[in-house]
């Protein structure tokens, strides 16, 4: 049986096509589409008609390119946003629904994770009434409220646009935040609360001195994902404000998306998405060897 | 040789497959299946529900003839026709805008059908109503309807507030100061979408200048944006108006269906649209008190330093129809475009419910039983001393509509000051020249 294992594992041909259906796929569904945009990326198609090479002049326009910039910099601050203001809150409501227990861990569960399992689509309308200026809830209850003078023009004001989409962004992913590091508080073991408890050791130093060192590999997943579903996004933005006014709420996706199919420069969409799997890229493995690096210590 | 019963019953199974392959797509070779892509979602009400019943009609005329139709709004319209495009698979007969921004890359890129000038020569068609949908002399495409500029008003709500009906420029922006007053939106409209604002902005270019062509001068580069007063004056007076309060609060965020609802549901006292939205008389969707209120008049001219008259008109021809090159059925396509465009079939019945205004001749359709909305409409129309042609954002290359569209929205969000503005533009139109 042992030798049978080790003639198995050496053999190159059977390793080979073990891998081979996987590694295919990967392939034709990342692979090859990549290329293809490298290619069409070098030429001046318009996504209709013919076309010629033109070089690396695409690329270089992207460089220059202020919207390009300006859309990573909105990704940017909506990543911020959602590390230091959804994840922390998140993580709290984590620890609280697991010290619940019972019936009402499963309801608190159940009711954060609503706004998940409700289409973007659905939730992204709900808000543009939301925030709507002559019959939005939101102004509405600030004048109820007597803060009236905080009422504004939620998305038509390109100074504040972008927060009010952050805001919605951060409620549609807040379930799925909680739902990961209840997870990650649920794998805890026991053992080493209670020989904390047995310490003397206080709820905020069990927090701080274990539970949060203990959930460093599910805040390292939590946090890339946030980066990159941050750097993705796409479908609220265009559901809402397709990045306006002018481009002062425009996301990279969006971006590319208007270039490809509105403005017929389909080459040059092809262009931004090379950056963009780039950007990707980098972002997660500088973010995965600064997260894991800190799981030493 | 002796076969085997099984061998036999296997040699028949196969001989009754092959006459029936054989004999099946020689029945089916007369049924052909035509692809249809609207526009036109709804096909139950106006203007979807007239197409959905040439379409039947069509179908029982010619019984051999299948007709898919695949529709969606605006918006996914485009956005699938695109990908249609990309892909090189364009249904048989689909839905065009005349225009350059849209149509032209169809037209030069070889994919709509030549059409025979010759079929249309009884069709009544409008001077330039083809103009949008023909290149190099050669016809691609048939317009559904002309389209104006307009400016829908709320009888009832100027009555309540005693509000002039304004028919000069200076009236509008009284009705608007006297509305903001009285916490009504004075009018609503559609910044989201960003055409309504360039169309707005080339009414105010018309009104200021008393030239309907000064727009295409500087998209052709004769004349600089940034380097002639008039372009100046209107930017200034589109900032003014903002200023002012006359659009409803937010409206930068409002798309189509938003600005419509809050004039429909009396909440702005009026709405600058265009004259597809004659239906509005007859929308169900809106209470009676709406619907016997609201009325129509052109977008007002200027008095003392404007020189545009309230007859110059933006007006084109938008929507129609062409035929794919490609269609393996291109013939019958045809055919079935020249049923639907017939005077008698989409003119007509466009005009007699109500619908559009069509873009052939439809006086000899008359009824008198006309809706008001109507009846203006065609007032404003036979007062005509100018009509624009195509709103300067579809005027030129896809890029430049994205272009024009953004910075307009830029500049009426505050983004960007008027001389910003004139400038952008000027870049924006020198992108699209080279």
């Amino acid at each position: 049986m042992g030798d049978n294992m080790h003639y198995f594992r050496e053999n190159k041909k059977t390793i080979f096509l073990l891998v081979a259906p996987g590694f295919a796929f990967f392939l034709m569904a990342v692979l090859f589409p990549i290329g293809l945009s490298v290619y069409y990326a070098l030429t001046d198609w318009s996504g209709i008609g013919g076309f010629n090479y033109i070089g690396f002049r695409n690329f270089q326009r992207v460089l220059q390119d202020r919207i390009f910039w300006h859309s990573l910099k909105n990704a940017a601050t909506l990543a911020l946003m959602t590390i230091t203001i959804q994840h922390p809150i998140a993580f709290l409501f984590a620890v609280l629904i697991d010290r619940l227990g019972g019936k009402l861990e499963k309801v608190f569960k159940t009711i954060f994770f609503i706004p998940c399992v409700i289409p973007v689509m659905v939730t992204s309308k709900m808000w543009v009434n939301i925030y709507n200026s002559q019959y939005g809830l939101l102004n509405k209850v600030l004048e109820l409220i007597g803060l009236g003078f905080l009422k504004q023009q939620w998305l038509g004001d390109p100074k504040i646009v972008l927060y009010s989409l952050v805001l919605i962004m951060m409620w549609q992913g807040f379930g799925w935040a909680v739902l990961i590091y209840y997870a990650g508080v649920k794998s805890l073991p026991e053992e080493v609360f209670e020989a904390a408890k047995i310490d003397g050791a206080n709820r905020c130093q069990t927090l701080f001195r274990i539970t949060i060192p203990l959930m460093q590999p599910v805040i390292a997943v939590n946090v890339i994902w946030a980066v990159i579903s941050s750097l993705k996004q796409m479908e609220t933005i265009y559901l809402t404000t397709n990045g306006g006014p002018g481009n002062a709420s425009q996301f990279l996706a969006n971006y590319l998306y208007i270039k490809a199919f509105d403005a017929y420069e389909f080459a040059y969409g092809n262009a931004i998405s090379v950056f963009f799997v780039v950007v990707c890229l980098l972002t997660t493995v500088v973010l995965n060897r600064l997260l894991t690096r800190k799981e030493y210590y | 040789m002796r076969l085997s019963r099984r061998a036999v019953c296997l040699l028949l199974a196969v001989a009754l497959l092959l006459v029936v392959g054989g004999i099946l797509p020689v029945i089916g070779a007369n049924k052909i299946t035509i692809k249809f892509f609207s526009n036109l979602p709804d096909r139950t009400a106006g203007q979807g529900r007239l197409e959905q019943l040439l379409i039947d009609n069509y179908m029982k005329a010619n019984p051999h003839v299948q007709i898919e139709v695949e529709a969606l709004q605006d918006e996914p319209y485009k956005q699938k026709f695109r990908v249609y495009t990309a892909g090189n698979q364009l249904p048989d007969i689909f839905m065009v805008w005349g225009q350059p921004a849209f149509f032209d890359p169809i037209m030069k890129g070889g994919y709509a059908a030549e059409l025979n000038w010759d079929d249309y020569k009884d069709y009544g068609f409008f001077d330039g109503a083809l103009d949008g949908f023909s290149m190099n002399g050669k016809l691609y495409g048939l317009a559904r309807n002309t389209d104006l500029m307009v400016l829908y008003y709320n009888e009832r709500l100027f009555k309540e507030h005693g509000v002039k009906v304004p028919t000069t420029y200076d009236e509008l922006i009284e009705a608007i100061r006297a509305f903001r007053k009285a916490g009504i939106a004075p009018i609503a409209h559609n910044g989201r979408d960003c055409w309504a604002l360039n169309i707005l902005y080339q009414d105010l270019v018309t009104k200021v200048s008393g030239d309907p062509t000064l727009m295409y001068q500087a998209l052709a580069g004769k004349v600089k944006f940034a380097e002639n007063k008039h372009f100046l004056a209107a930017a200034e007076e589109l900032k003014k108006l903002i200023d002012l309060g006359a659009f409803q609060d937010s409206f930068i965020a409002a798309d189509y269906g938003a600005a419509r609802n809050l004039f429909g549901q009396e909440l702005a006292a009026m709405y600058y649209m265009g004259s597809w939205e004659t239906g509005l008389a007859n929308d169900e969707n809106f209470s009676a008190s709406f619907r016997n209120n609201v009325s129509v008049t052109a977008f007002p001219g200027m008095t003392g330093t404007g020189k545009g008259k309230s007859t110059d008109l933006m007006g084109w021809f938008g929507g129609g129809y062409a035929v794919s090159a490609k269609s393996p059925v291109k013939a019958e396509a045809i055919k079935l475009l020249n049923y639907i465009m017939a005077p008698e079939n989409w003119a007509k019945n466009a005009w007699q419910l109500g619908l559009v205004i069509p873009g052939q001749r439809y006086d000899q359709f008359l009824t008198g039983k006309e809706n008001r909305l109507q009846l203006q409409l065609s007032e404003i129309i036979n007062k005509a001393t100018s009509f624009s042609g195509t709103p300067w954002n579809d005027a030129a290359t896809p890029g430049f509509k994205v272009d024009s569209e953004t910075i307009i929205q830029e500049f009426a969000a505050g983004m960007r000051s008027p001389q910003d503005f004139l400038r952008a533009c000027d870049q924006a139109a020198q992108k699209a020249r080279q």
